[in-house]
This record gives structure tokens, C-alpha cells and sequence, in this order.
């Protein structure tokens, strides 16, 4: 697999759907592709996190307090909130079958966002749009439970 | 040492001076002919009418005559130009000879330097006195007699000419002499002087450059490069002002000396021609006499110009010499005794004071017995002169007071051989030295050399005339290639044994797992350890075989590695790696040398790759150049993730730029191209991912690999094959080990090779001789390449190894650490016939010992 096909992959997550396809490039260029054994674990809860995973090919199984909650896909973005700001892991994840990851690094990301302010605004757009969500659907749920 | 630079000169080379005077002197008739012969050929030869000439009884007619005179000219000249190469190259080689005298002189000065003076001088001033101040030395000895002798006498024939002629034009030729005479020196005392500070003012910047170099650190976490640029930038500008003075006195001399020879023939037209006029002297006689004068010039200003060199060099020379005869040097015979008393008994330290040094580092009046069998704890903080009164123990600083003895013979009376042989030290300062751990640890059995080489043929006499060479330059004859471990003194029979005592020696002080780690990484040297080592190069690639089986057959571990495979092509390699299927032994054969080679480009050019691997670089620099092109220059991200460096990135941009549109291969310039190619070879497909190599190029890049194997030969000097059945000497044990590359895309892939590695080397009793490589483990400068703690385990093994009567240790193993613990154990039951000085901070660990004194400013405190 090639470049091209991890910025398509890029392409296609929320988080970065407003950048430029040069800009993808660049962050598919400074991320590291990795590959998982199944049974291999990408992060344990708890940890540090210092990297979002972009699930390319495969499936990853997600395991908060050693109950599997979740299994995702391609494409799908898993510990993006890790690579913003420093909270600890909140589920372990573990690849099932081979898997192909595009590990994003926090540290490479921030100095992206730092290099090309556009970029920035981009991803603010799409966190202010996901606020503007939850608050709505916060706003929903309030009066049914009171 | 002689003060003066003509002592020193006459003193060592008299014999040669009187024979380059003699061979001068026998060149001059030679050259006077010379001169003289063309006048009579065209006078008497060509112009002349009485034929035949009788020569030596022989009847020449006119064209014979003219014949005979010029092959007389041409011999002469072949003669004269004979001699003047023949002195030329003497002067040469007695230059270069006295230079290296002096040189080997001064290097032995440094080691007879006391360790006090050390804290006077830094090595950043020594090394130019050594090195560049004593250069001119060499030029000047062969002149310093015969120039002036020479030019001297040339004058003199001259002026006694002019005297000859007329004796008041004589006087009036010389009548500014005198007055040369007083001005000239005058003012070139003045250049002497400012010779002198332009000397020391070099020194300080070379001190202060070493300095810089030695407190990098120290100037990057003070952000203070901005203070030291402008120290250094006012040195320099000191060091332009100098010079700038030493010129304008230097031609302002010239100009002195010009202006005053061509003031002479002023008086010459003026008295000469009244004395014409008045008719007491030919106009012949004055033109004869003014021809001579200008023939004065000639040897007035090489005389001159020696005069000059004379007072540089003069004053180079005492600069140098003046730093080198401190008035506590040691004996010369100290350092060249090669006999070793056997210290044995007692250790007494007899009212032992240190003083005149910086405070915390005086001792007053210790003394102290120490006993074979009873170590003796010395505590006391930093700057109690425990260090000191150790360094005296240990007879490496002379006491100011008292004495240090064993037997009642103070250590001021013994020799270096005695004393750094019986007496084993290690300090807070200690120093690796640059070279293999192996170097290190035998470096003190390394007294004398221990064999005589036996050389034959061209060998022998090589080696004879380096010994000629350096009886006639007073340097030492041993011999650098013979053995020079004395296996006796660490009680061993050979090599394999002094290894294996070594190995002993570093399991006892806990260096035995450092050493595995670095035999991993180390380069064999197949020639000299292979054999001591029984084989290792065999076992390690059988070993090579069970690893590979081991990681494919385990789950968990398949697919951490790519194997080097001669049919397959390896994505976590680079391109260079994947299509040379090599590894150069050459140490200069970078990936950017690879494209200049003549070898390889031949190859490249023969296989098509040139143009392939051009298109490949063409591909990923503009690739580089569109990712990174709005990157700012100082962002990280273009120092990780580029290949290409930031400096560079602009000119591939250009080559990407001239590279677009039709006929474009044509206008690359071969510079150009070997930067694409290089590009090219230093792509890891797993690692950039930027799709370029497709199937078809993969396989033709395993294809070209026997290709390039039969154009340099299977077995040649410059590259090895990754080949699975061999043992590659250009690589460290891991790498032949592994013999692959870790996947870059599998996490910590290297670390669980490393693991899965050292559990079957352990299997395979490999452990142990990979212990023994790491002998050849290259340390770096001056043991850069090893941790603090490593360096210090090195220096104990070193002073272990060689069975010293005296141990005195300080700062070493001292904490309260187990390990430490239990190794302070282990010296003390080692040592138990012997006498052990243990420096230590920490009274707990002072506790330990059966004796202790404690040091509080100096002085022993009783508790």
C-alpha cells in the first residue's frame, strides 16, 4: 500500500475532512504505517496516549474495563481525542486478524497544526460542529430525564 | 634545554652545518665560471680573431673553439644545478631531521611535567608550540650558517672590488652601512616584538578554541555562543592588529634598505664623476665600479631577508622553549628507566604535607602506615585533600613535605618503571583512551615493547633506516608493531589467557553484562581476535540459521524481520542496500560517494540503472519538494521526515524545476544525477511509502544483484555479499546475527529480536565469546562512545589486571549501592597480600573497612 492510499484513507476520516489533499499527504507521509498479529494490542487503557490510529484495512476490537464494547473497521479514526490533548487512554484496543494502521503521532501532528494555521482552523470547525452536536443532544436528553 | 635557537642548532648539527659550508664554498668557483663563460664565448669565441687557440695543448680552430666552450657551459651548468639540488636536499632533510629533535624533545618535556604544572597549562596552547610554532625551525637550520657565509663572502669580493678600483668610491659604497646597520635592527626590534605577542596571542585563540570545544555544553545551556564569538572575534581582531603592525614595520625595513642601496650610486655619480671630470679616475674604472655596486644588491638583501628570518625564527623558537623548562621537571632518566624494583612491605606515609596549591586541596602533615592484607579507608569529603593525599600515595604528586616510601625508599627516588608498575591508581579524573576496550585494558602491561620483530627483505630495511633515523634525531627505537603486553606481569602465558583473566576480572567488577551488549554491536576484526576467539565467526552464523528458524517458527515472532534473501527483495532496507545486495568495507563509501564511484557508476551504467534509479530520485524529489515546499525551514518536521536535508531541498527544487517538459534527461548534469541516484539508493520503500518502486522494479533490483556480484568478483577487496552462509565482517555480531532488517512497521520489533537473540546466544554458550569480541569494541574519542560508569569499570580492570603492590582507589565503587557493596568485597578479598587505599565520601561505606582515617581540611581527625 502506497501513500496515496492512506491519504485516501485520511480523506475519508471526519477529523480531517476539510484539509487539503497536500496537507493529507504531508500527514500521511509523517505518520508511521504499522502492522498488528492478531491479538496484537495497539494501546492498553490507562496508558499515555500519544497517537491516534487510523484503522486502514482489518479490524480493531475495543475493550474498556476488559469488556469488549466495540469493534471498528477501515477507515475508521480510534484515540484522536490523544493526539489534541493529554488524557490517558479510555479503552484498550486490539487488533483482530492482521490489521493495518496509520499511527498518527501527537507530537508530529501538533507541529503540522503549528506549520500550517489553516489546518488548525479546519479541525476547530469540526470540534466546534461535534460541540455544537452534543449539546444539542444534550439539550434533548435534559427535559426527558427530569 | 639551549635558550637560544643557534645553540640548539650548532649544538646538534655542527658536522652537517661545516659540510653544507664546505659543498657552498666548492659551488662557488663553479658558479663564478659559469657567469664568466658566456663573456668569453661571445668575446673571445665568436667575436675574436686569432685562430687557432691553443687549449691544454691542443690547436682549436674558430667553430671547434666555440663548440668545446659551450659543452663546457652545458657541463657546467649541469654540474652547478647538481650541487644546488644535492644542498638543497640536504638542507631539507637535516631541517626536517632537527625538527623532529626538537619536536620529540618537547613532547618529552610535557610527560616530564609535574602534575601541578598541568593546572598551568592547557593542551590547547601546547599543541600549537609542538606542532605549528616549531615549523620555521625546519626551513631556518640549514641556512642559519651557510646563507649568511655565502652572501657574506659574495659581498665582501664585491666591496674589495670597488676598493680594488678606487678606495674612496670602496667608502662611499659602504659609507651607508653603518647607517643601515643601526636603523635596520632598531626597527626590527620592534617587529620582534610584536613577533612575540602575535605568537601568544595564537595561543589564546587555540586555547580558547579548545576550550569551546571541550564546554559546548556548557555554552549551549548558558545560550552564552554570543560571548564567546565575541571573545574569539577580539582575538582575532588583536591577532589582525598585530600583524597588520609587523607588516608595515616589515616593508617598511624594505623600504629603509631599498631607499639607502640606491642612494649610493647618487654619491657614486657625483663623487665618481668629479673625479672623472677632474681626471683621477677612468670613466671605465666608474662604470666598472658602478656595474659592481649592483652586484652588491643581491647579497645585501638576501642577507637582509636573513637577518629578518633569523630574528622570526630566533623568536619563535624562544617563545617555545621558554615554556617547556618549568624548574620542577622530572628527571629524563625517570621516564627511560626500564628497571622495575619489587615493592614489597609496608606503605609509609611519613608527616606528609601538600601546600602552595588552591585551598581545600592542601594536606598537612599526615602520617600513616599501611600494611599488605589490611585496607585502609581514607574518607573525608571533597576538598578535605583526600584526593591529594591519595595522588601522593600513589606517587603521582610530589609531596611539599615529608615523604611517601615503601622500604624506607621514598618514591621520589624511584623510577617511572617502578612506580607505575607496582602502584595501581584509579581517580576521579581517569582517561579511555581512544581505541578498542581491548586497548584500554591491557594499557598497563604496555611498558616496553616485549619481543623483537623479526622483519626480512624490504622490511628489514625499512625498519633500519626508521632506526637510523631515529638515532640521528635522539627519538626512542622501539618498535610500534611488536607485542607490548607484558603477559607476565597479569600472570599469563599468552594472549588467550590474558584474555580470559581480563573477562575474570571484568565478571568480579560487574562489567560482564556491559560487555555483551557492546559485543553486539561490535565489528569482529577477523585477522587478530578470530583465532583467540576459537572460531566465533562459524558459531555465530550457525547461530544465524537457528534465529531465523526460531523467529519464522514462532507466531508471535514471524514477520518482526525481513531476512536478507538473495531472491528477495527487502522493503525495510534501503535501495542501496537491496540492489548492491552488499556492504563496503571501505569506510568513506557513503551513499552519496556511491554515485561518484568508478566501479559502480560503470555498473549502474551497464544495467540500465542509471537511468532507472535517475528516474526514481526525479520521482521522490519531487515528491519532497511538493510535500515540504511551504514547510518552513526551521520546522522539525523537515529534519525527521525529509530525506533530503533542509540545505539541500532548494537545489533539488531547481533540478525538479529544469527537469520539466520534453528532451529534459539531456540537459541533466552529471552532478545533478549522481544527487538523484543517491536519492534514489537511500529510499526505504516500507518506511517512505511513496509507491515509486512498483513489482516489475523490485525484481529487476533482484535481478541486477548477480550482475553486480560478477562485475566487482565474487571475492574482492572493496565490497561483501550478504550472503547467508557467510560470516560479514563489515557488520557488528547483531547484524550478522539477525541478518535481516526489523520491520519498521511492527512495533518495537527490535527490542524483541534483541530479546529472542540473547536467549539463544545464552542456549548456545555464545555469551562468553561475545564477551571476549567486545575487546574490539572501538570506544570513541576518548571513550565517548561508553556510559561514565563503563569508563570507570574499564579503568579498575585495567588497574586490576596488572597486579600492582599498591592499590589505591578513590572515587571509585564508593556508593552504597549492592552492587557496589558486594565489588568492595570482592577488591578487598582480591587483595589480600597486597596494600588497598580506598577513598571514599560516605562514612557508612567507611565503616566497611577494619581501618579508617578520616581527612576533615587536611588533616587526620581522631574519633
Amino acid at each position: 500500500m502506497t501513500i496515496d492510499a492512506e491519504v485516501q484513507a485520511l480523506s475519508r476520516v471526519p477529523l480531517f475532512q476539510g484539509l487539503e489533499p497536500s496537507k493529507l499527504r504531508l500527514l500521511a507521509f509523517i505518520s508511521d504505517r504499522m502492522e498488528f498479529q492478531d491479538g496484537e494490542h495497539l494501546c492498553h487503557q490507562g496508558d499515555d496516549g500519544d497517537s491516534a490510529f487510523v484503522v486502514l484495512s482489518g479490524e480493531v476490537a475495543v475493550f474498556v474495563d476488559e469488556n469488549e464494547v466495540a469493534r471498528v473497521g477501515q477507515y475508521a479514526i480510534i484515540g484522536e481525542i490523544a493526539i489534541l490533548c493529554d488524557v490517558p487512554r479510555t479503552a484498550t484496543l486490539r487488533s483482530v486478524g492482521t490489521t493495518h494502521i496509520l499511527a498518527i503521532s501527537k507530537d508530529d501532528f501538533l507541529k503540522l497544526i503549528a506549520e500550517f494555521p489553516k489546518v488548525s482552523l479546519e479541525i476547530m470547525r469540526v470540534l466546534a460542529l461535534r460541540l455544537e452536536k452534543t449539546t444539542r443532544e444534550l439539550a434533548q436528553a435534559r427535559p426527558a430525564s427530569t | 634545554m639551549e635558550k637560544s635557537l643557534f645553540q640548539f642548532i650548532w649544538k646538534n648539527s655542527s658536522r652537517y652545518q661545516v659540510a653544507i659550508l664546505l659543498v657552498t664554498i666548492l659551488s662557488y668557483p663553479v658558479s663564478y665560471i659559469l657567469l664568466d663563460l658566456p663573456k668569453t664565448i661571445t668575446n673571445e669565441a665568436i667575436q675574436g680573431s686569432n685562430f687557432p687557440v691553443e687549449l691544454f695543448g691542443v690547436q682549436l680552430g674558430q667553430i671547434q673553439y666555440l663548440a668545446v666552450l659551450c659543452i663546457l657551459f652545458l657541463v657546467l651548468v649541469v654540474v652547478s644545478n647538481c650541487i644546488k639540488l644535492y644542498l638543497n636536499v640536504y638542507k631539507g632533510r637535516l631541517g626536517e631531521r632537527m625538527l623532529r629533535q626538537l619536536r620529540f624533545e618537547l613532547f618529552q618535556r610535557v610527560l616530564r611535567f609535574r602534575l601541578p604544572h598541568f593546572k598551568k597549562v592547557s593542551s590547547g596552547e601546547i599543541i600549537p608550540m609542538i606542532t605549528a610554532e616549531v615549523e620555521d625551525v625546519g626551513g631556518f637550520v640549514g641556512e642559519a650558517f651557510a646563507l649568511p657565509a655565502y652572501q657574506g663572502g659574495m659581498l665582501v669580493v664585491q666591496v674589495g672590488f670597488i676598493f680594488m678600483q678606487d678606495p674612496l668610491l670602496g667608502l662611499a659604497a659602504i659609507s651607508l652601512y653603518p647607517v643601515q646597520g643601526y636603523i635596520i635592527p632598531k626597527l626590527q626590534q620592534k617587529v620582534v616584538r610584536l613577533s612575540r605577542q602575535r605568537v601568544k596571542n595564537v595561543r589564546v585563540i587555540a586555547d580558547k578554541v579548545g576550550e569551546s570545544i571541550s564546554g559546548i555544553s556548557e555554552i549551549h545551556s548558558n545560550d552564552t555562543s554570543a560571548w564567546h564569538s565575541a571573545d574569539l572575534s577580539d582575538r582575532l581582531y588583536r591577532n589582525f592588529r598585530i600583524r597588520f603592525d609587523i607588516y608595515n614595520r616589515k616593508y617598511f625595513i624594505k623600504f629603509v634598505n631599498n631607499f639607502m642601496n640606491q642612494l649610493t650610486p647618487f654619491f657614486f655619480y657625483f663623487i665618481g664623476g668629479y673625479l672623472v671630470i677632474k681626471g683621477q679616475l677612468s670613466i671605465g674604472a666608474l662604470i666598472a665600479v658602478i656595474a659592481a655596486y649592483k652586484d652588491l644588491a643581491g647579497p645585501w638583501k638576501e642577507l637582509l631577508a636573513y637577518y629578518q628570518m633569523t630574528a622570526d625564527v630566533s623568536v619563535k623558537y624562544q617563545t617555545v622553549v621558554e615554556n617547556f623548562d618549568p624548574p620542577d621537571l622530572y628527571d629524563k632518566q625517570r621516564l627511560l628507566d626500564d628497571e622495575s624494583l619489587v615493592l614489597k612491605g609496608p606503605l609509609t606515609l611519613d608527616k606528609l604535607g601538600l601546600s602552595g596549591v588552591g585551598t581545600g586541596q592542601e594536606v598537612h602533615g599526615v602520617s600513616l602506615k599501611v600494611e599488605p592484607g589490611k585496607p585502609l579507608a581514607i574518607s573525608g569529603v571533597d576538598g578535605s585533600g583526600r584526593a591529594e593525599l591519595l595522588q601522593m600515595a600513589a606517587g603521582l604528586l610530589s609531596p611539599t613535605s615529608g615523604s611517601v616510601s615503601v622500604n624506607q625508599t621514598s618514591f621520589e627516588n624511584m623510577s617511572e618503571s617502578t612506580l607505575g608498575r607496582q602502584i595501581a591508581y584509579v581517580g576521579g579524573h581517569l582517561h579511555v583512551w581512544t581505541g578498542t576496550i581491548r586497548d584500554n585494558l591491557f594499557y598497563g602491561l604496555r611498558h616496553r615493547p616485549q619481543e623483537k620483530v623479526e622483519y626480512e627483505g624490504s622490511d628489514l630495511r625499512k625498519r633500519q633506516r626508521q632506526l637510523k633515523e631515529a638515532a640521528m634525531t635522539l627519538n626512542p627505537y622501539f618498535d610500534l608493531k611488536a607485542r607490548w603486553e607484558d603477559y607476565e606481569l597479569a600472570d599469563a602465558g599468552s594472549m588467550q589467557e590474558l584474555e580470559d583473566k581480563a573477562l575474570e576480572l571484568c565478571k568480579l567488577a560487574g562489567f560482564s553484562r556491559d560487555l555483551y551488549l557492546l559485543g553486539v554491536e561490535t565489528v569482529i576484526n577477523p585477522t587478530e581476535t578470530e583465532e583467540l576467539n576459537g572460531g566465533l565467526m562459524p558459531k555465530l552464523v550457525e547461530a544465524r540459521k537457528a534465529l531465523r528458524e526460531k523467529i519464522q517458527n514462532d507466531v508471535k515472532l514471524q514477520n518482526l524481520v525481513e531476512f536478507w534473501d538473495p531472491e528477495k527483495f527487502n522493503m525495510s532496507a534501503n535501495l542501496a542496500q537491496n540492489l548492491f545486495f552488499a556492504s563496503p568495507k571501505e569506510h568513506f563509501m557513503t551513499i552519496e560517494h556511491v554515485p561518484n564511484d568508478p566501479q559502480i557508476s560503470a555498473f549502474l551504467k551497464e544495467t540500465g540503472f542509471d537511468v532507472l534509479l535517475t528516474d526514481i530520485g526525479l520521482q521522490i524529489a519531487k515528491t519532497m519538494v511538493e510535500l515540504f515546499a511551504d514547510v518552513s525551514a526551521d520546522s522539525e518536521l523537515l529534519n525527521r521526515y525529509s530525506f533530503i536535508s533542509r540545505e539541500d531541498l532548494p537545489e533539488f527544487a531547481r533540478i525538479v524545476n529544469e527537469q520539466k517538459g520534453e528532451q529534459r534527461r539531456k540537459r541533466l548534469k552529471d552532478v545533478d544525477r549522481a544527487r538523484l541516484i543517491a536519492l534514489a539508493l537511500k529510499l526505504i520503500p516500507a518506511k517512505h511509502r511513496l509507491g515509486v518502486l512498483d513489482d516489475d522494479m523490485r525484481d529487476k533490483v533482484v535481478a541486477a544483484r548477480a550482475k553486480f556480484m560478477e562485475t566487482v568478483g565474487r571475492d574482492n577487496e572493496r565490497f561483501e555479499f550478504f550472503d547467508p552462509d557467510t560470516y560479514l565482517t563489515t557488520l557488528s555480531i547483531e547484524d550478522n546475527l539477525v541478518f535481516g532488517h526489523a520491520r519498521l512497521d511492527r512495533r518495537d520489533a527490535r527490542q524483541k529480536i534483541q530479546q529472542v537473540l540473547q536467549e539463544l546466544v545464552r542456549e548456545r554458550d555464545l555469551i562468553g565469546p561475545i564477551r571476549r569480541a567486545a575487546f574490539d569494541y572501538q570506544v570513541g574519542v576518548a571513550g565517548a562512545k561508553l556510559s561514565s560508569h563503563q569508563r570507570r569499570l574499564i579503568c579498575l580492570v585495567r588497574a586490576l589486571l596488572k597486579n600492582a603492590h599498591i592499590y589505591v582507589l578513590d572515587e571509585t565503587a564508593n556508593s552504597v549501592s549492592e552492587t557496589d557493596k558486594t565489588l568492595r568485597e570482592d577488591l578487598r578479598k582480591l587483595m589480600s597480600d597486597k596494600i588497598l587505599m580506598f577513598g571514599v565520601s560516605n562514612e557508612s561505606v567507611a565503616e566497611e573497612f577494619s581501618t579508617t582515617v578520616h581527612l576533615e581540611n587536611g588533616r587526620v581527625i581522631e574519633r
